[in-house]
């Protein structure tokens, strides 16, 4: 037992020297949760429009102050014709172009298409506020997240990004730089079984990742004003599920890696790039062409995000995520038999 | 003598047994799959629809969003517990309520944009049935003559059409700010820059012939990318193609340069890829790639102005996708040109010789 | 079970080539047993092989009676290992670091403090340093006292002392002998001839293959063209080789009161000497005497904190580019691009200071030719085995001719042989006119040098040429000299 506490001590001290690094463990979900909570949004809002009209009509006059009285739009110029205000779309001076035809009662809207999802939703509320729609028989509720934060919806994924990045890949760099300097020679060659070795390697990280588990969960409640409805017990529990699961990627990660910049490639190009693209982080899955709604079916975190914004942020009790939990548990279990039946306990040739 | 040096980083990417390879298929690995998954398009959203009235009205209104290409429709349920119940187990996005001829929608909104998307086209087929319904005429409700809408460049609202310039600027940052990230502190690991600084190399020379073999390869990855984007989605820039080059060389003497700083400043490979990658997310989140930088609140807005990727992402999408000339870029190659010059002036003073 | 280590037909391969053949032999209860051999012999294979880290394609090996590929946790309980390239956790103090690998073989540091006090007393008054600021040799003692802070029932030596200075290797032997007399086997590899010695058997491996196995002077005295060559005849004599100075000697370096002060310390201390030109100047003195510090200064790596000094007629603390320019550096760490030929690495560094494309391809013939690589031409450097990476580091460094070229610990870890052959190349050099400023830790080669200097706690301590200090110290060689001078120091790290 000493032993192992002193494996854990040495390891401890390895992250606490690097103070870098650990800037950016800490710091990497403090900005993240930041710029998510705060500076990264699909609002519409301060869309610049353009008035295209040659002489101001009383209904265009009456269409554009009801624009510029909106929170959406600011009108930044009035130009004589659609070319003009064209060319002002083109140089990024503006988003949006309403044309009052000359003698015509109607308008048309000019629109800046290069991004087409906000192109859509400008539109919407353009016309929503230049229209008064009759449309009081329809009725929209937004459920969970009624003012379409988008912190409620990255919250949980920044969390399965962290998690499985600070788990997977710090563990396995740290153990194959071990084997690159030499030092796993030693460390075999004692009278310590290999798998304590390992075992103590992790132990830190487990700690570490549940720190940041901790700092994630405060600033969101308390910064971000995203609410933890469902119940603490349950999401720390299915995280710590996931902690291990991300700890024996690691492990099968330092088992196949030679050198630390293989492990950083492995994990970076087999980890992370599946986990922010594939994972219904950032993109939704159920967009994706048939194949790779496969390849997102056997990503871990996937189910740890879907999972998590359930709990979260629904509050749903836990057999509403039986399967996500149940599939993950399977996949932890997998994993770690596969990472300790392939453990070296000699060195490969 | 920086001949020699640039032919010997040339020559020590090409014995490398993964660079060349990463090279060559980086790009079009990203090229041919992310375009299918970075699409923020919504489409594929599952409905479930609670009708109590079951009228012909309604039942038509049912068809209506089986048919959208947006929408899939998931059965219809007893109640408007039933199909929460749904949307918490996770099979059910939208929940459609018909009762005595309102209509609700609730939308499961932990993801914004989907939720408010799904709702707002599930309450545009719901209007226009009924205006259908009520007026026996054809004009929908948004398309009426009251406001005819032109998308202006992207015709056919195709969201690959505006992600490929994106990708262009993620795969240059990959490309050109991570691997001249390795070389130096590789070099400090093997201490062979050791040798290199008791030679009269100057710093100059050292740091240029680091990062041009970085803008070769940016120039042959961006060809590579142009070539894919016409080949496989037939996407072709509509602007001249000479200011794609410009600008992708400015990018990359932005990346690069950072990554020389980074590594200059770090012990291990660990620690500078560690901090490149921080300095990226930020520098990619904040950059307009993703989501439009005017929603941002002012304080984040501010630091769009010192961030070249923002710069990049704005010109190229003017090119590529608007068509615009140099005129419509002028203020971001300045932009993007001063902060190249300041960051690699940076990587040249961050480079000690002699300490 | 009367051998602690019965080696019985042991073969092993790496993909096509094959690193020990058919290799057997025993070693007893409580025997210094050496193994030698020059780089690539396969030596690390077999250590790797005893210590349970590899298994052997065909034969079998036992390690105190234990079979080591079913028996490998019983055999990990009882040895003790340091790798060849063992190293320290960086970022962890001296103290840490041992008391990590006392835990980590079960005792603690107290427990274990009589087997290392000889070395680990030199280097305890940095206990709360990080090892990653230690000097090499430092390192290696650091290394040295975790190796041995526990008592195994056999111990494996990977060329342990490799960089380390003659009298902290005589100690280390001497605890060797105390570790013997616990009944402790150990099984060691050295390079150095006089450790070689001190063995009650060797066996020499040569090429994966078991050429002999003996009392060390018998194998010594059989394999003699390897072990040791006849000394070198110095062509022509000293600084007056070089035609153009022979009227008027030049000072190549001169250098006055020079300091180098890290904080309170200062790792060069007051130093004043001149080199002339077309001389071979040794620069001794025990690991962290300041000799790579101050070789840093005179190369313009490193700033001098006080003092003046000159490197081929320009100021060290202004003009330390144009230095650059006129001199030629090997540095301890092999530092060509292991990634790139040998031909790519002569045409590089030829380039760096400023020659043509025909005059690098005429005198890199040249150079292959002289040194025989001409069939290596393409070949990468890491393909190549140490001692001639070392002589290629060496060529490259001269390739411009510089005016002065300074080789820091270049033949660490090379066999004799090609030890010699490493010292005609350095003397050619000097017979050209190029100045030579060396460090080294073997006392033979000191006495090839035209003059030396000894530096003991970052001052210089005795300066002359050998046979001037043999007599001025009344000491027979130039071993005894060292030993008698670094015994005088008070502190041991930089």
């Amino acid at each position: 037992m000493k032993q192992f506490f002193s494996f854990v001590l040495k390891e401890a001290r390895h992250i606490l020297r690097d103070r870098r690094t650990m800037l950016i463990l800490f710091g990497m979900p403090v900005v993240l949760m930041l710029l998510f909570g705060f500076a990264i949004t699909t609002d519409v809002r301060n869309v610049r429009t353009v008035v295209v009209t040659s002489q101001m009509s009383p209904q265009a006059q009456q269409a554009v102050e009801r624009l510029s009285a909106s929170e959406y739009f600011t009108i930044t110029a009035t130009v004589a014709t659609p070319q003009e205000a064209e060319q002002l779309i083109r140089r990024q001076r503006a988003d949006l172009a309403i044309i009052f035809a000359p003698r015509h009662e109607g308008l048309q809207l000019m629109v800046d298409g290069a991004d087409p999802n906000m192109a859509q939703q400008w539109t919407n509320y353009a016309q929503q506020v230049l229209v008064n729609r009759s449309s009081s028989v329809i009725t929209s509720k937004l459920l969970y997240n009624p003012q379409m934060r988008s912190a409620y919806n990255f919250v949980p994924a920044i969390m399965g990004m962290l998690l499985m990045l600070i788990c997977a890949m710090m563990t396995s760099i740290s153990i194959v730089r071990e084997k690159e300097k030499g030092t796993m020679e030693v460390l075999l060659v004692s009278p310590v079984r290999p798998l304590m070795v390992v075992v103590a390697k992790a132990v830190p990280y487990l700690v570490l990742a549940i720190l940041i588990l901790t700092t994630i969960l405060l600033m969101a409640h308390f910064v971000l004003d995203v609410p933890l409805v469902g119940s603490l017990f349950w999401i720390v529990g299915v995280s710590i599920i996931y902690i291990l699961l991300a700890l024996s990627l690691g492990l099968l990660i330092s088992n196949i890696a030679q050198t630390q910049l293989v492990a950083l490639l492995l994990s970076a190009m087999v980890l992370l790039m599946p986990v922010v693209m594939l994972s219904g982080m950032l993109f939704p899955v159920e967009s994706m062409p048939q194949v790779l709604q496969w390849v997102a079916a056997i990503v871990p975190p996937r189910y740890y995000i879907e999972a998590m914004r359930k709990l979260m942020i629904m509050g749903v009790g836990i057999h509403e995520v039986a399967r996500e939990v149940t599939i993950l548990s399977l996949m932890t279990l997998f994993l770690l038999t596969v990472a300790l039946v392939k453990f070296k306990t000699r060195l490969a040739d | 003598m920086i001949k020699y040096l640039i032919q010997k980083e040339f020559l020590q990417i090409r014995r490398n047994a993964f660079l060349p390879r990463l090279i060559i298929l980086f790009p079009i690995v990203i090229m041919c799959v992310m375009p299918w998954v970075m699409s923020m398009e919504v489409k594929n959203i599952r409905v479930s629809v609670v009708d109590h009235d079951r009228t012909t009205q309604s039942q038509r209104l049912v068809h209506q969003v089986e048919a959208s290409r947006y929408f899939i429709f998931c059965g219809q349920e007893p109640s408007y517990q039933a199909a929460l119940a749904q949307v918490e187990h996770g099979t059910s996005d939208v929940i459609l309520e018909i009762k005595d001829g309102q209509y609700l929608i609730a939308a499961n909104a932990v993801n914004g944009t989907k939720g408010g998307m799904g709702s707002a086209y599930l309450s545009q087929i719901v209007a226009s049935a009924m205006e259908k319904q009520v007026d026996g005429k054809t004009a929908l409700a948004g398309n009426g003559p009251q406001g005819a809408v032109l998308f202006l460049y992207n015709k056919h609202q195709n969201y690959k059409l505006y992600m490929i310039p994106a990708l262009f600027a993620i795969i240059m940052m990959l490309m050109t700010g991570f691997l001249p990230t390795l070389n130096i502190v590789g070099e400090k690991e093997a201490g062979t820059i050791e040798q290199i600084n008791v030679t009269p190399v100057s710093k100059w020379a050292f740091i240029l012939a680091k990062l041009i073999p970085y803008w070769i390869i940016a120039l042959f990855v961006i060809t590579i990318s142009l070539l894919l984007a016409w080949s496989v989605y037939g996407i072709t820039c509509a602007g001249s193609l000479l200011w794609v080059y410009v600008l992708a060389l400015l990018l990359a003497l932005f990346f690069s340069s950072l990554g020389l700083i980074i590594s200059n400043y770090s012990d291990t490979m660990q620690q500078a890829i560690f901090v490149m990658w921080f300095f990226v997310v930020c520098i990619l989140l904040l950059s307009g790639l993703f989501t439009p930088t005017r929603s941002m609140p002012h304080w984040a807005y501010l630091t769009t102005y010192v961030n070249p990727m923002h710069y990049f992402i704005d010109a190229i999408r003017t090119v590529f996708v608007r068509g615009g000339g140099f005129a419509a870029i002028v203020h971001q190659l300045i932009a993007l040109l001063a902060i190249g010059i300041l960051m690699s002036g940076w990587a040249v003073q961050s480079y000690k010789k002699n300490s | 079970m009367a051998n602690a280590i019965e080696v019985q037909g042991v073969s092993k391969m790496y993909g096509r080539v094959q690193a020990l053949e058919d290799v057997s032999f025993s070693v007893g209860k409580g025997e210094v047993f050496g193994l030698i051999g020059p780089d690539g012999a396969g030596k690390t294979t077999l250590y790797r092989i005893l210590c349970t880290l590899l298994l052997p394609d065909a034969g079998t090996a036992t390690v105190d009676g234990f079979d080591t590929v079913r028996q490998m946790r019983e055999i990990r309980r009882r040895v003790g290992y340091m790798p060849g390239r063992f190293s320290l956790y960086q970022d962890l103090t001296v103290e840490e670091n041992l008391q990590f690998f006392a835990t980590l073989f079960g005792t603690t540091v107290e427990a274990g403090y009589d087997s290392i006090r000889a070395i680990y007393s030199q280097i305890e008054r940095f206990r709360d340093r990080k090892a990653g600021a230690l000097s090499g040799g430092m390192k290696q003692k650091l290394a040295l006292s975790c190796a041995l802070v526990h008592s195994p029932s056999v111990l494996f030596l990977d060329e342990p002392t490799t960089g380390v200075d003659p009298v902290s290797r005589k100690e280390f032997w001497d605890m060797l002998g105390t570790l013997k007399e616990r009944g402790i086997t150990i099984l060691a590899s050295t390079p150095y001839l006089d450790e070689v010695r001190r063995c009650e058997r060797v066996a020499f491996l040569d090429r994966g293959r078991l050429r002999g196995i003996g009392a060390p002077e018998v194998i010594l005295e059989q394999f003699r063209d390897i072990f040791n060559p006849p000394g070198i005849e110095r062509r022509g004599a000293g600084c007056v080789a070089a035609p153009q100075q022979s009227t008027r000697p030049e000072n190549v370096i001169e250098v006055e009161h020079l300091v180098k002060a890290f904080g309170s310390f200062h790792a060069v201390d007051d130093i004043s000497f001149s080199v002339k030109r077309g001389e071979i100047f040794g620069f001794l003195g025990a690991n962290g005497a300041g000799k790579t510090t101050a070789m840093h200064m005179l190369t313009g790596l490193n700033q001098p904190t006080s003092g003046t000094g000159t490197v081929v007629g320009y100021d060290i603390r202004t003009q330390h580019e144009q230095i650059k320019k006129h001199i030629g550096y090997m540095s301890q760490k092999f530092s060509l691009y292991e990634d790139l030929t040998v031909a790519e690495n002569i045409r590089l560094f030829g380039g760096i200071y400023g020659m043509k494309d025909d005059e690098i391809a005429r005198k890199t013939d040249e150079l292959l030719e002289r040194l025989k690589f001409d069939d290596h031409k393409n070949d990468l450097v890491s393909s190549l085995p140490l001692g001639w990476k070392q002589k290629l580091a060496f060529s490259v460094s001269i390739f411009h001719e510089p005016g002065v070229v300074f080789l820091d610990e270049p033949t660490g870890g090379v066999d004799p042989a090609t030890r010699r052959q490493f010292w005609e190349l350095i003397y050619d050099a000097a017979a050209r006119g190029i100045t030579v400023f060396v460090t080294t830790h073997y006392m033979d080669e000191a006495e090839y040098c035209d003059r030396i200097s000894i530096m003991v706690d970052g001052k210089i301590s005795a300066i002359g040429t050998p046979d001037e200090l043999k007599r001025r110290f009344h000491q027979p060689d130039m071993d005894h000299v060292f030993t008698y001078l670094a015994r005088q120091a008070t502190r041991s790290a930089d």
